[in-house]
């Protein structure tokens, strides 16, 4: 992504001339003063609703505060890795209906794929949490939020690993079977891995999806950051720091992910070309 | 309960449950849209502080997660005086977040404009605000086409959120909730709500390929 912008800003201007050099100076200030005045208005009503005040703020230095946060994160995390791998599972088997040559299984796999992503996660959560229970199952608070949540991530799972499969060159499938090899094991062991590096990168991003749906982990009461956070707001009475810190929390994991995604994608792509120089 | 049951007993919840949907959805879509495109324009302009802030909104709304945007604007911007509507604070969240990948997809339909393009526009004369808005824009925006269509349907289902709120009329997950923690609804309610989703979604998917193949530049 960071490539692509710097090359777009480069080729839609040239080097400027005197006159627009004198323009791009006066609205760099203006609009740096636009910024700046933002920035202060917020904090002007921060200030003048008390909310900056010590009261607010304190518990942030004790380090229980941040070993139970922590403690949340560690439950977003292993909700969103459980429901990751679920949802790579359910996503392999739509994949491989998808790409199946039986009719029946490819509409079956193609109707679950356009379920998965037309229908919100949560509505799925409260599937599994209001609507399962009256049937006599009980699930375990944590497949409450995974499974949901994998569910819902696992049909463009289904849909990023197919375009990977497509993207495998056929002479590869073609040497496999030309060796001798079954169809199975043509798949399983050549085209299938070859095709997972190509989607390593889409799949990370994928997670960013996973980690943000899991934050509906309050609706079925497994402890997760948000759970978490809304214990700390009674015990201090401090809405606005907890949730404004929460959300900061959040945004740097997903801002993390989608960086290893884009360097995932560097790497794969300097290996397929020196694969093919 | 059986389908008929519920149907008659909450057919009309369920009529408004999706119309809140649609609305959401609709008025959701239309203000990212417009202000993914200021956005966009911001990012890639000349001027560095506009780069900066358009490049830490979208970095901000695409990492932030639904629920944590939402209960920040529901509950804790009533601490700095800034008290809106359930409505308004639904609304707030689901067009900030897709407006973000809003932008991000419209700067990947510029990628495909070929270079010679902005040549061309500059050996003519044209300003920056001209190559943008008749050259650059129109062509990401041809391009841009299908991601903006899984936009609109992922704003559909980002508008779920609105069962989180105590809102009048609830959305098509909140009677959902509704009806099972009134009545014993069984899978049906989930049924009907989730069918009303993927209907809306198809119809969206359908409507954007079809401008697809309408707008799409052959390259």
């Amino acid at each position: 992504m960071n490539t692509s912008q710097t090359s777009i800003r480069d080729i839609l201007y040239e080097p400027p001339g005197v006159k627009t050099k004198r323009m791009i100076q006066v609205f760099t200030v203006l609009s740096f003063i636009a910024v700046m005045l933002l920035i202060y208005v917020a904090v002007r009503q921060f200030y003048i609703t008390g909310q900056l005040d010590a009261r607010y703020w304190y518990f942030f230095a004790k380090p229980t505060t941040w070993i139970f946060l922590g403690e949340g994160l560690a439950g977003t995390l292993e909700a969103a890795v459980v429901a990751g791998f679920i949802s790579f599972g359910l996503a392999f088997l739509m994949m491989l209906g998808r790409i199946n040559n039986i009719r029946a299984f490819q509409a079956i796999a193609r109707a679950l794929i356009e379920f998965t992503r037309g229908v919100p996660t949560l509505l799925l959560v409260y599937f599994f949490f209001l609507v399962v229970p009256q049937y006599g199952i009980t699930l375990a608070p944590l497949w409450r939020i995974s499974l949901p949540v994998a569910i819902s991530a696992s049909g463009i799972v289904a849909e990023v690993l197919r375009s990977g499969i497509n993207a495998v060159p056929n002479g590869q499938r073609e040497a496999a079977m030309s060796l001798g090899m079954k169809e199975s094991h043509t798949f399983l062991k050549v085209v299938f891995p070859q095709a997972f590096r190509y989607v390593i990168p889409s799949l990370i991003a994928e997670l960013v999806i996973v980690v943000k749906d899991t934050t509906f982990a309050y609706v079925v009461n497994f402890p997760d950051l948000m759970q978490n956070a809304k214990v700390l707001i009674s015990n201090y009475n401090a809405m606005l720091p907890v949730y404004l810190v929460v959300a900061v929390i959040y945004i740097i994991i997903n801002y993390l992910l989608n960086k290893a995604s884009v360097y995932a994608a560097s790497r794969t792509d300097s290996t397929t070309n020196t694969a093919a120089s | 309960m059986s389908a008929e049951e519920l149907l008659n007993q909450y057919g009309n919840e369920y009529v408004q449950a999706l119309f809140t949907t649609w609305k959401l959805t609709a008025i959701s879509f239309s203000a990212a849209f417009v202000i993914g495109i200021i956005v966009t324009v911001m990012r890639v302009s000349p001027i560095k502080p506009l780069n900066a802030a358009g490049e830490f909104y979208i970095q901000v709304f695409r990492n932030i997660s639904g629920t944590a945007l939402l209960m920040l604007v529901v509950y804790a911007l009533p601490y700095i005086n800034v008290v809106l509507s359930y409505f308004s604070c639904v609304l707030v969240v689901t067009i900030l977040i897709p407006s973000a990948f809003c932008s991000e997809y419209i700067m990947s339909g510029m990628n495909t404009i070929g270079r010679g393009q902005f040549e061309a526009a500059r050996a003519l004369g044209l300003t920056f605000m001209q190559i943008i808005y008749r050259i650059v824009l129109p062509q990401s925006l041809r391009a841009s086409v299908l991601p903006l269509t899984n936009l609109a349907v992922s704003t559909m289902l980002t508008t779920a959120l609105a069962s989180q709120v105590p809102m009048k009329p609830t959305d098509l997950t909140g009677i959902v909730s509704y009806i099972n923690t009134h009545a014993v609804g069984g899978v049906t309610a989930f049924v009907i709500s989730a069918m009303m989703y993927l209907a809306t979604a198809l119809f969206i998917g359908w409507v954007g390929n079809r401008i697809d193949q309408k707008v799409r530049i052959l390259r």
